[in-house]
């Protein structure tokens, strides 16, 4: 910077020399622009908050850290902003008091001028059960920071961003523990660990802004929403295919009674994770499973009372067409081939019958 | 005074009024008649002949066609208990017909709609089993039925028999023009046989498979899952089969056919005419006969019908 300064200072003299020094300066500054100790931030940074050690006595005692790590804050999707174009009541400094609480909004609304992108997340969050959780003044409510973090929002698709998709759950779970560890436990958990980017992670179920309670018809999780929230992915043909999972329970259970009891409003029906439970979903061979044949007298028992032994003895998910139905493959082909051909002889002599009619008919005029 | 001058003037008036008349009528006799007088006198007679002509050719219609009606005997062909038996069957499929196939094509948009209009599916589930309770109901009336006298003969004339057999190939023969001979039917053709055995086979499968589905509860306790899902496929495949028989077969054969359209009512009133009755079951006509030649009470007015049932021309048939 000073090299540039400087060529106004010099006059006409040497002007071909100062450009070139001039020009020197500027790729300089290009190529190192990190390491400039001109960053407009500089000024926050090196008198107070690049200092690990920049703290605040909230109470005799307690101390909360006001330092913020730098590097993760220029790694952000915020790299180019300033400090003060978030903290807009920071006009000199030292600031004398302690700024106020900023708002996503602040930029990221329909119309804005800094080109923060607009989409409709921050009206479905005002919906979902942690915005009204938050309107209503509950202090452990979520809002943006809560799950993007404060300096170092990264995009979804950064393995590094908290709302990755294997960091999810992680993020979730800093507020929901328990729920973290069941998931943990189940096939979607498991594959997740394993690797497994597709397995199904909280916002595949819950979705993430438009995350309503579950007795919210708009809720991917309201009974009648269950079998098309779990469709999403076990109804994706090549997705199954892939991990060996079955596809053809999303069109069983679609077909079946309880399916079409759903698909009527009559939410007295079981849906998927009636049987399967949610979030520790188990593979059917697990003793743990709700579906386990030991264990699926108790499961249908929760609302069918006589429920024995006898509910294991059986397929599930079955379609009639397909050979893996057993014996309801049989009896539907028995009645397939039945049909067809006691129609075939009935419509046939209707057909002879009018033949004969239009015959005589005629024969007659 | 007064009164005498009232009586007065009456005959006065009389006197006057006859000899008005006389004139008139010397007149009438002196006046001869022209040729328009003539032709004017003609139309109006024979407008009155071919009046009187009318008349009594209406007249004479109208006896005849009661004389029809009255040789037309009738004959009852179904007891009110049969025809009751019907009713409640036909009615009782219906309703399971109409509540029923929706939920077998759920995903159509008609279906949807009808759940609406009728008010949810719950409401459906119930009117199918009111219907269920009708085939049900119906189903042991049936078989208590069997138990009577009248039950009974219905149900050997039901049986069926080497001669339905014949009658078939017969029919087809007939249809195909390879034959000029109608099948003789007796009091069940082999069509109403097909019609009867028929509704055996649904009912025991319909029956049979519905209360599983009804007290499924009850049933998942005393058998293996798999009996639920093979009740579930029966009942609704056997219910297709007896769909498209009763709208294709039943109905063609007691509505669409050209030569009942629009229906036959026998089932409803139990009535049938002597000219059906000879046409459609000579076989039964004739074993009435002669049942009635044996009680000695012959009915007048089927005195000549043996030689005619034996009759069975093309031209008879056609008109059934």
């Amino acid at each position: 910077m000073r090299t540039v300064c400087s060529v106004w200072k010099m006059g006409s003299l040497g002007q071909a020399l100062a450009i070139c020094l001039g020009l020197v300066g500027i790729i300089w500054l290009w190529q190192f622009p990190a390491q400039s100790q001109q960053d407009a931030n500089g000024r926050c940074l090196l008198e107070c908050h690049g200092k690990p050690d920049f703290k605040k006595e909230i109470a005799p005692g307690q101390f909360r850290t006001l330092y913020l790590d730098y590097a993760q804050f220029k790694a952000s999707v915020h790299k180019e902003k300033l400090c003060i174009d978030c903290h807009t009541d920071v006009t000199v400094l030292p600031h004398p008091k302690k700024p106020e609480q900023i708002h996503c909004l602040q930029c990221h609304y329909e119309g804005n001028v800094v080109g923060a992108p607009v989409r409709e997340r921050p009206e479905k969050y005002k919906e979902s059960v942690h915005g009204k959780a938050f309107e209503r003044g509950n202090p452990n409510a979520p809002d943006c920071k809560s799950c993007h973090t404060i300096h170092a929002v990264k995009p979804p698709q950064d393995p590094q961003s908290t709302v990755y998709r294997s960091t999810i759950p992680k993020t979730c779970g800093g507020c929901h523990i328990e729920v973290y560890a069941e998931y943990l436990e189940g096939v979607h958990g498991q594959a997740l660990r394993k690797g497994v980017l597709e397995s199904a992670v909280c916002t595949n179920c819950h979705s993430e802004h438009d995350l309503y309670a579950a007795d919210d018809p708009r809720s991917s999780l309201h009974p009648r929403n269950v079998a098309t929230t779990c469709a999403k992915c076990h109804g994706d043909v090549q997705m199954m295919e892939r991990r060996g999972v079955p596809v053809t329970q999303v069109e069983a259970f679609k077909e079946s009674f309880h399916g079409i009891k759903i698909e009527f409003g009559v939410l007295k029906s079981a849906n998927c994770v009636s049987c399967h439970s949610y979030h520790k979903i188990l593979r059917s061979s697990d003793p743990r499973s709700p579906i386990h044949p030991q264990n699926l007298a108790q499961t249908c028992g929760q609302c069918h009372p006589n429920a024995t032994a006898n509910v294991a003895m059986g397929k599930f998910h079955i379609i009639p067409s397909d050979p893996e139905a057993g014996i309801v493959f049989y009896i539907s082909q028995f009645f397939k081939w039945l049909t067809i051909s006691v129609l075939i002889g009935l419509i046939l002599h209707i057909f002879l019958d009018l033949y004969g009619r239009f015959r005589l008919r005629r024969a007659g005029e | 005074m007064t009164t005498m001058m009232e009586e007065k003037r009456p005959e006065e008036l009389t006197e006057r009024l006859s000899q008005e008349i006389n004139e008139e009528l010397q007149a009438e006799l002196d006046h001869t008649l022209d040729e328009s007088d003539r032709a004017r006198i003609k139309t109006e007679v024979k407008e009155r002949l071919r009046k009187e002509l009318e008349r009594r050719k209406a007249l004479e219609e109208k006896r005849r066609r009661a004389q029809a009606k009255r040789d037309q005997e009738q004959f009852t062909r179904f007891s009110l208990n049969i025809r009751a038996q019907h009713i409640i069957l036909a009615v009782g499929c219906i309703l399971l017909i109409v509540t029923g196939l929706p939920i077998k094509f759920h995903e159509a948009e008609w279906a949807k709609l009808f759940f609406k209009l009728v008010g949810g599916l719950q409401v459906s589930q119930v009117i199918h089993r009111i219907g269920a309770t009708m085939l049900i109901a119906v189903g042991v009336w049936h078989m208590l039925f069997l138990f009577t006298r009248a039950g009974r003969r219905e149900f050997i004339e039901l049986l069926p028999r080497p001669k339905d057999i014949l009658d078939f190939f017969q029919n087809i023969k007939y249809f195909l023009g390879f034959s000029k001979e109608h099948p003789q039917f007796g009091r069940f053709s082999y069509l109403e046989k097909f019609d009867y055995w028929a509704v055996y086979w649904g009912m025991v499968i319909m029956i049979g498979s519905g209360l599983f589905l009804w007290f499924h509860n009850t049933a998942l306790g005393l058998f293996p899952k798999y009996f639920l899902d093979i009740a579930r496929e029966a009942h609704s495949d056997e219910a297709m089969l007896a769909t498209l028989a009763i709208v294709i077969w039943h109905w063609y054969n007691a509505h669409f056919n050209p030569g009942i359209f629009p229906m036959n009512f026998t089932i409803f009133t139990g009535r049938i005419s002597k000219e059906r009755m000879m046409k459609e079951h000579p076989l039964e006509y004739e074993q009435m006969l002669r049942a009635q030649d044996n009680n000695g009470s012959v009915v007048e007015s089927a005195v000549e019908a043996p030689s005619s049932a034996q009759a069975s021309s093309p031209e008879e048939v056609e008109n059934v």
